[in-house]
């Protein structure tokens, strides 16, 4: 697979505050790509370079092999972009903003017209084009936002948050819109998200943190490096179990009536369950999530930080 | 660029209480003329013939000048409101040159301008209709249009200056009710610049807007004034016309009309060169 979006070696600083520190990464054609950060980790700053939006300090951004700062406009041409906050006009209408926007890709009026009416069907809001942008829901104003990103077919989708502030209902939906999309389309997705579970459906994560990347890879390799399945048993009664355990040497936490142990693998827990069968009343396989991962990539940082300081 | 005028242009007018802000100052002098001003400008002259048909023209074309600032300077809102919001962003992200964007914004600011003052001429000749006077001819009609085009362009060319500055909705707001409130003053239209300090009325001869509202005083007043001061004494004529404002007198001798056209065009010229630098400045 070919690389479509490459960044080497990219530094932004405001001032004497560094919000991207020597970033690198590549996103492949066609593929759906989370870049997950809390706020202030230098995703929008990353991105806002992407879209040309900002000059970077130094490093290179190449997109579908033209590169930022030289080919801006032709970049402009390669990106449908869903801002996090909405920039559309509230007071005109769904059909007048995305008309106006097409005017922006020097569109001629029938390929405008084809445009919006492509568009609408594709994000299903063929049935809101009168109605003002403005009195529009939340998840509405969503997909009339993914609409306006894919006027002018560009190659690469970037959606910033494109799910903050929607109810779960509406967060399902805008998700379901946009997995068709890339999978129908073969466009690439690249998304910024601070929801792990979001991340989760994507080929590739990239991990930002204060600027700098702390991690990346396939989601499900995440996880693999990133945590251990626990199992959890409940006991009949606790004594017997506990001098079990503590003879096996196996590491282990109590919960109240229940024992935590850390497994390498899910398949692991079956000796172990086999072994001591009759002093189980209850068990459970906690496959730990991408949730756990992120957290514990986070907190990892953090302790660090914290012992740094110290 | 004209697609992004036209934006621009249906923004504006959606937003009625854009529309009705930019008119507010006009509504005000309005109101204040005909419950208290008109009346107080009028004592403080003698009788003369067509005296209420000379005041009310001198009024209407007070009106123009101002309708000239505050409209151009409403529309200006949109620019800053996209500043605020950061809407702007969609636009940079999009393959439009950033120097179309900002034609944009100049060029529906012109037309609303414009718009807004025709509308005014339309109204005034329809005031002049009603209460029995004569209403303006076809010449003095392309006559106001042409100085309405100049100036709404030095309007247009100084407010653009002024808002380069501004970041925020709020600072706008603010700068727009003190501008609403001071022009009227500074262009010597609620008090004839004739009863105001010396040190006023330098500032007035300064100010452009002052000359807009010269020029559209000579158009209008045109005929009034010939009826009025047809038997009097040349140098009457004279001392009303500075007294109210028709013409400047500047360094002992009166401005000429063509003074005034080319203090406009100079005035649209030199602020829009000033405006480019500091968008310029500021973008480095």
């Amino acid at each position: 697979m070919s690389k479509i979006i490459e960044v080497n070696g990219l530094r932004k600083s405001y001032g004497s505050i560094e919000a991207v520190k020597d970033v690198s990464f590549y996103v492949e054609k066609g593929s759906l790509f989370s870049f997950l950060g809390t706020n202030g980790a230098g995703k929008s700053t990353t991105i806002s370079i992407m879209l040309t939006l900002l000059q970077h300090d130094a490093g290179e951004v190449k997109v579908n092999g033209l590169t930022v700062g030289k080919d801006d406009e032709a970049i402009r041409k390669e990106i449908g972009v869903v801002f996090q906050n909405s920039f559309l006009d509230p007071l005109l209408s769904v059909r007048e903003n995305l008309d106006i926007r097409a005017r922006l890709y020097g569109m001629s009026k029938p390929e405008r017209l084809a445009a919006i009416q492509r568009v609408s069907a594709v994000v299903d809001i063929s049935s809101i084009l009168k109605r003002r942008y403005g009195k529009l829901s939340g998840g509405q104003k969503r997909r009339v936002d993914i609409a306006r990103a894919l006027l002018h077919k560009p190659n690469i989708l970037l959606l910033d948050e494109p799910t903050t502030g929607l109810d779960p209902q509406n967060r399902k939906q805008i998700w379901n819109t946009i997995l068709q999309l890339q999978r129908d389309t073969n466009m690439t997705v690249f998304l910024t998200t601070h929801y792990i579970e979001e991340a989760a459906n994507s080929n590739y994560v990239v991990v930002m943190k204060e600027g700098e990347i702390i991690a990346k890879g396939k989601p499900d390799d995440l996880k693999d490096q990133y945590s251990a399945d626990r199992l959890m048993i409940t006991a009949h009664e606790k004594e017997p179990l506990r001098t079990q355990l503590l003879e096996s040497q196996l590491l282990f936490t109590e919960e109240g009536y229940s024992f935590l142990i850390n497994l390498p693998t899910t398949a692991d827990a079956i000796p172990l369950l086999v072994q001591y069968q009759d002093y189980i009343s209850s068990f459970e396989v906690r496959k730990s999530s991408l949730d756990d991962v992120f957290i514990k990539i986070h907190d990892g940082e953090e302790t660090a930080d914290h012992v740094r300081i110290r | 660029m004209l697609g992004f005028a036209r934006r621009n242009l249906l923004l504006y007018f959606r937003d009625k209480a854009a529309v009705f802000f930019s008119l507010l100052a006009v509504l005000i002098l309005l109101a204040l003329y005909v419950f208290f001003l008109g009346d107080l400008i009028a004592s403080g002259l003698p009788n003369f013939p067509a005296k209420d048909w000379l005041l009310l023209s001198w009024i209407i074309a007070g009106i123009l000048a101002v309708t000239a600032v505050t409209t151009t300077l409403g529309a200006f809102g949109v620019m800053v409101e996209d500043r605020s919001t950061h809407a702007y962003l969609d636009f940079y992200a999009s393959p439009i040159k950033r120097s179309s964007l900002f034609g944009g914004y100049v060029i529906s600011s012109i037309v609303i301008g414009i718009f807004m003052c025709l509308m005014t001429l339309f109204a005034a000749n329809a005031i002049l209709f009603f209460t029995g006077e004569e209403i303006l001819s076809f010449i003095q009609l392309t006559k106001v249009i042409g100085v309405i085009f100049l100036s709404v362009a030095a309007s247009g060319s100084m407010i653009l200056f002024l808002v380069s500055f501004f970041k925020t909705a709020n600072a706008f707001v603010a700068a727009s009710t003190l501008i609403g409130t001071l022009l009227g003053f500074l262009a010597g239209i609620y008090i004839p610049i004739g009863n105001l300090s010396a040190s006023l009325q330098t500032i007035i001869k300064f100010f452009p807007t002052s000359h807009s509202a010269a020029l559209f005083r000579q158009l209008l007043m045109e005929q009034p004034m010939q009826e009025a001061f047809a038997h009097a004494p040349r140098l009457a004529k004279e001392e009303f016309q500075l007294n109210m404002g028709v013409f400047f007198e500047i360094y002992g001798s009166s401005t000429s009309p063509l003074f005034s056209v080319l203090y406009l065009i100079g005035t649209a010229i030199v602020f829009f060169a000033l405006s480019i630098a500091v968008m310029k400045w500021k973008r480095s």
